[in-house]
């Protein structure tokens, strides 16, 4: 089976158990800023519990205690929520595929995404809001449309406007990556660049044959993330923008390309 | 028939947006403004938070708007709390208690259990500060010679909050400092617009002298004067708000 649709099918079976909250079914309840598992498991995004922890200015135990066990998970798995969680990844591919001859004018520099992370974390830290994740992220947004347009519907008490601020904010995302495709993930979701630092102490890691590599570089070409994947002249690729989406191994024409554990 | 991927995408955002177009409708519709309010001079005070919210300053910055409690109580099938909006920016994203009048909170005390963040945390039922309830003496039936106690009756705490002045007009319910504020008095009230509302902690501080002036008052008012306010004041508003709360659901 091809990597790219078992993504697909366990990002659809993830949105497929946050919908069934709305039908009373309390497997995973929330969004994916804030969770909880089978009524046991709380859980939090590792940029929302630094932005509340800087708001804050206060350890709160509750919070280490959600945010262990994604700590975990991404020691193992490293950046793969971006390639195998995120829909934004489904939505802006889609978006992608209308306008195939655009080019990304924009080159900007990793560390640009780093200087927004802290950015954010400054500005959080002055106003005491987690700015980001209440007002930005795309995940909050997409999960806040989610439930307020199905409570809406439903007629329980919702307030309207979120519904417009979210839509507002997702489509406005959405014309970004119309016109500087791949942009936001490459190197500005401040979310990305905090998984991409666990890129670096993860199990998970891509495995070349270097040897046996026919140099056609399509690898390079598939690549979402823009990783150099040819060029990098390794066995092992721990890039931090790499979001083991798997495209490069399904796209290698030598099938040498594989996504492996170990240390 | 042709369809082109862009035609596709191009029908697809028509489509979202008509769709929120007409999801906004449907809910502007349901959720009209009450303009039937009891204590109309008292403004709320804020935004009611969920039972074992922390202090307000505190909750804002612990709160990363992830839904968790807006969800579970759907979940628990009391639908009580929502996401606050753009009115108020500093809050927007935070979950409050929208409409006690029909969605009050029942305590069950189960989004303090699983908030991922600690902004609500794990307290008793008792001890909950979400707000504070005041009745509306002008509209109480209790208070204008009727035997009522629906909202003692409803409440959840029962004779530790409810204080009853017995007298010639009837059992006068009062609600003491004790109040958690889950609002399900306001709920419970049969009168047209409930006779009873929810204020905050920080608002009632304000408003406390005021409010203990006109109860006293009314305990300490003679016989022939209390007569008066409530034949020609009271019991007059009360039976027009029932019916234009008929009008409504007709």
């Amino acid at each position: 089976m091809k990597i790219n649709t078992l993504r697909r099918v366990f990002l659809s079976l993830i949105i497929l158990l946050f919908l069934l909250q709305f039908l009373r079914i309390k497997i995973l309840v929330g969004s994916l800023s804030g969770s909880v598992l089978i009524w046991s498991l709380n859980l939090i995004d590792v940029f929302a519990f630094l932005e509340s922890l800087v708001a804050t200015k206060d350890f709160s135990e509750k919070a280490i205690l959600s945010v262990f066990p994604l700590i975990l998970l991404y020691t193992i798995f490293g950046r793969s929520f971006c390639g195998w969680v995120c829909p934004m990844d489904y939505i802006f591919e889609q978006i992608n595929k209308i306008n195939k001859k655009q080019k990304n004018i924009l080159k900007p520099s990793k560390q640009i995404g780093y200087i927004l992370v802290f950015c954010f974390l400054i500005v959080s830290f002055f106003l005491e809001v987690p700015f980001f994740t209440n007002y930005l992220s795309h995940l909050t947004n997409f999960f806040r449309i989610l439930s307020v347009s199905i409570l809406g519907v439903l007629k329980f008490p919702v307030d309207i406007s979120v519904l417009y601020f979210s839509l507002t904010a997702l489509f406005l995302l959405i014309g970004v990556e119309f016109f500087f495709p791949r942009l936001w993930c490459k190197s500005l979701c401040p979310l990305g660049k905090i998984y991409g630092v666990f890129n670096k102490v993860s199990i998970i890691k891509l495995k070349i044959a270097e040897s046996k590599c026919s140099r056609c570089g399509i690898c390079d070409k598939s690549c979402y993330m823009s990783v150099k994947i040819s060029d990098s002249n390794k066995p092992v690729i721990r890039d931090t923008n790499c979001i083991y989406c798997g495209r490069c191994v399904d796209k290698c024409t030598e099938k040498i390309i594989k996504i492996r554990f170990g240390v | 028939m042709n369809i082109t991927r862009r035609d596709f995408i191009k029908s697809f955002f028509v489509f979202s947006f008509f769709s929120s177009l007409s999801i906004s409708k449907t809910v502007a519709s349901s959720s009209f403004e009450r303009q039937l309010q009891p204590l109309p001079h008292i403004d709320i005070g804020g935004v009611i938070r969920p039972p074992g919210a922390v202090e307000e300053n505190i909750f804002r910055s612990k709160c990363i708007s992830c839904g968790v409690c807006v969800n579970i109580c759907h979940v628990m099938k009391y639908n009580s709390i929502a996401i606050s909006g753009i009115k108020n920016i500093k809050n927007f994203g935070t979950p409050f208690i929208k409409d006690m009048r029909d969605f009050p909170c029942a305590l069950c005390m189960e989004c303090p259990k699983y908030c991922p963040t600690g902004a609500l945390q794990k307290i008793d039922k008792e001890k909950v500060t979400m707000g504070m309830a005041l009745i509306d003496f002008n509209l109480c039936f209790g208070w204008n010679g009727d035997v009522c106690l629906s909202c003692s009756k409803a409440c959840p705490m029962g004779a530790k909050i409810f204080d009853f002045y017995h007298g010639q007009w009837g059992n006068q319910p009062y609600i003491n400092e004790n109040c958690v504020g889950c609002g399900l008095c306001v709920k419970h009230c049969p009168l047209g617009g409930s006779a009873v509302k929810v204020i905050t902690r920080q608002r009632y501080q304000t408003v406390k002298t005021e409010y203990l002036t006109l109860f006293k008052g009314l305990l300490e008012m003679p016989l022939e004067q209390r007569y008066n306010l409530v034949y020609t004041q009271n019991l007059p508003e009360i039976l027009a708000r029932g019916r234009i709360i008929e009008r409504e659901y007709r």
